[in-house]
């Protein structure tokens, strides 16, 4: 499975891991989506009630408590990234408006369709996340 | 010695005798022991009870993945979130008191998980009402699903 985000998620990962407090996010990430097969990955709160482009919230139970919001184009084989945000700490919210989520799955659709994407890759100690711009 | 004085250091002594002898008979150990006892009780019952929220929780979440387009089902889903939301302001109540304890420095881990926990179920009942009342009504989302489908 290929792993590819948006804007958002890049913008916000960055912004989480220059603080202490979510120094375990890049962890978190690489533990839960990477070798995975796609049944691994269809669990959570699924939002768009789709069974071939499932548009998923993950509640990671870990130490900063995040959310992760993602699409899976199951036919394509393909995940992407739309969103992170902590549930507590500075900068930690309880959950975003259903606005905010519409307005996610949009970007990723119009981010798709112009292929306005980073491409997800591990570095070879398979400890840090690279983005690739495609 | 006076008289006086000998009866004062008498009277010290039986004192002294009588409250080890007390000490003796009624170990603050063992009162020591029990209150640690009811603080362990205590512990394991807020963790049964966090157990048991996070599990509703995923039980909720997992209704996501359903496929709901009849009334009934919604109207189930309706009296579910409803359910939740009772459940939730109970579990919110008792917090209060279990907080109290926190304060004073007893169970505040098991405290925090609790009260995490409550806040997951809420968040997870939030979410039900957003994917199957909510978001299927913003035309912007209903669009977005439509075109996906084509990709």
């Amino acid at each position: 499975m290929q792993i590819f985000c948006i804007d958002e998620f890049k913008a916000e990962f960055e912004k989480l891991i220059s603080k202490k407090q979510y120094s375990t996010l890049e962890k978190e990430i690489i533990d839960y989506f990477f070798h995975k097969n796609t049944d691994e990955l269809l669990s959570g709160t699924r939002l768009n009630n789709s069974q071939d482009t499932p548009y998923i919230k993950k509640r990671v139970r870990g130490k900063g408590g995040f959310r992760l919001y993602f699409l899976v184009l199951i036919r394509k084989g393909n995940l992407y990234l739309l969103f992170v945000h902590p549930k507590t700490g500075p900068f930690g919210a309880s959950n975003i408006t259903d606005e905010s989520k519409a307005m996610l799955y949009k970007n990723v659709l119009q981010a798709i369709k112009n292929n306005d994407l980073y491409l997800l890759e591990l570095d070879k100690k398979q400890k840090h996340l690279i983005f690739l711009r495609k | 010695m006076e008289c006086a004085t000998k009866d004062r250091i008498k009277n010290t002594v039986d004192e002294v005798r009588s409250t080890s002898f007390e000490e003796k008979i009624n170990s603050s150990e063992e009162k020591i022991n029990s209150f640690l006892d009811a603080i362990l009780d205590f512990k394991g019952m807020l963790e049964e009870k966090t157990t048991k929220i996070l599990k509703l929780a995923d039980k909720l979440e997992e209704i996501t993945w359903f496929t709901i387009d009849d009334n009934e089902c919604l109207m189930l889903l309706n009296d579910l979130i409803a359910q939740s939301k009772d459940l939730h302001s109970t579990l919110i109540r008792n917090y209060t008191h279990f907080a109290a304890l926190k304060t004073k420095g007893i169970a505040k881990e098991e405290v925090k998980e609790y009260k995490a926990a409550i806040d997951d179920f809420k968040e997870s009942f939030s979410d039900l009402e957003s994917v199957f009342f909510y978001l299927p009504e913003l035309p912007q989302f209903k669009e977005t699903t439509r075109e996906l489908s084509l990709l």
